[in-house]
């Protein structure tokens, strides 16, 4: 079979299709609702309940600590104080990442040339990566905020050996995780292992199309 | 562009290329209740951009970004619906074609349901009679790379056809 012979198989079935379909006469109120609740849809139970829990964590722990330095600074513990500053703020961080990426997923423009918003589209999607890498950087935090002076003071030397190591090996996997969650390990074990569940199918199938998109753009340059 | 020209201008646009949309769709769409979800998408879509259209660009280079763009988004969002759908045979829609000619058709289109995204738009172009050119500008890849891979979707396309015959 022919070019020729393609594009005429193509024209003609096309052209009875055409003839077959009806005018869709949806009015334009229809469709500026249902653009409204496939926002609303698409926006999943669990990503709200998240983003209300992200808040309200934020703003609660955040106003209690405020408060705690201004009224009780020297009866808490530092160690607790400082832990909890870091954890709120990196939540914080999260949070907002949060928001932008759906608000820009939301009013993207998509009179783009294909490869081009599919790329961005895709990178704007796999941000949620970004997003998981500094709730990451949390971890070793749990492990300090219940520390205190008397601890120091009257532990022994088992449970200093003990509680270094939690907190060393945290800090150590949260840094690598950090530095190590990205595209290029997406075929790796650990990453999949990570990574796995339906929440994350469509990143990775996203991390796949990015690759090929790569490819297309990439034979540009050559 | 005041609201009521808006409304009328988007109302044209709709009817008169409705089987743009509806070709995007069924490339990239399996069953029916997919289609219709995925044409109202594009409809959403055209409606939200059609301020912001430029109008050095052809009217229908503009509606294949769009149609295109969301197609992809979409399928990606239901990428577990798509495995069913590339493995659903397209209905034929036509009965008025020569038995031999209408079987050619829907082998073509199950043929290009097995391509990837882009090489599905590409060829979907290409056999619209759209020149390199104008697919690059809706690609938003150089001319020659649109010519590379033309020749390579022809290729497999051709050799699913000469496999299917000698079956």
């Amino acid at each position: 079979m022919n070019d020729t012979d393609l594009k005429y198989l193509w024209q003609t079935g096309n052209e009875q299709i055409a003839i077959s379909q009806k005018s869709d006469k949806t009015s334009l109120d229809k469709l500026t609702k249902r653009n409204v609740s496939h926002f609303l849809s698409s926006m999943k139970p669990i990503k709200i309940f998240t983003l209300l829990v992200g808040l309200l964590w934020v703003f609660s722990i955040g106003y209690v600590l405020i408060k705690l330095t201004i009224n009780a600074y020297d009866q808490v513990s530092l160690y607790f104080i400082y832990s909890a500053y870091f954890q709120v703020m990196l939540t914080a961080v999260a949070v907002i990442l949060y928001i932008i990426q759906l608000s820009t997923l939301y009013s993207i423009d998509f009179n783009k040339p294909v490869v081009i918003l599919q790329k961005t589209l895709i990178k704007l999607k796999a941000s949620t990566l970004n997003i998981t890498k500094i709730l990451i950087l949390q971890l070793p935090f749990w492990t300090t905020f219940y520390w205190n002076e008397s601890m120091f003071k009257n532990g022994t030397l088992p449970l200093f050996i003990l509680q270094g190591a939690v907190t060393i090996s945290f800090t150590y996997l949260s840094l690598w995780l950090f530095f190590h969650l990205k595209f290029e390990n997406a075929d790796k074990w650990w990453f999949k292992l990570l990574l796995q569940g339906k929440e994350w199918e469509p990143l990775i199938t996203s991390i796949d199309i990015l690759n090929d998109m790569e490819e297309e753009v990439g034979s540009d340059k050559d | 562009m005041a609201k009521n020209n808006l409304h009328q201008t988007f109302h044209e646009i709709i009817e008169q290329h409705k089987g743009l949309l509806f070709k995007v769709a069924r490339t990239y769409c399996g069953n029916e209740e997919d289609r219709q979800d995925l044409i109202q998408e594009i409809r959403i879509q055209i409606w939200k951009s059609l301020p912001k259209y430029d109008a050095n660009f052809a009217m229908t280079t503009w509606l294949y970004r769009i149609s295109i763009n969301v197609a992809i988004s979409f399928y990606r969002k239901y990428s577990i619906r798509r495995q069913y759908a590339i493995a659903e045979t397209l209905p034929p829609v036509i009965d008025q074609l020569p038995n031999d000619l209408q079987e050619k058709f829907n082998l073509l289109e199950k043929f290009i349901a097995e391509l990837n995204e882009m090489d599905k738009a590409l060829i979907m172009l290409y056999l619209e009679d759209k020149s390199h050119l104008e697919i690059s500008e809706i690609m938003g890849i150089s001319v020659s790379n649109v010519g590379t891979k033309m020749g390579r979707i022809k290729e497999k396309l051709k050799k699913r056809f000469l496999n299917h015959k000698e079956n």
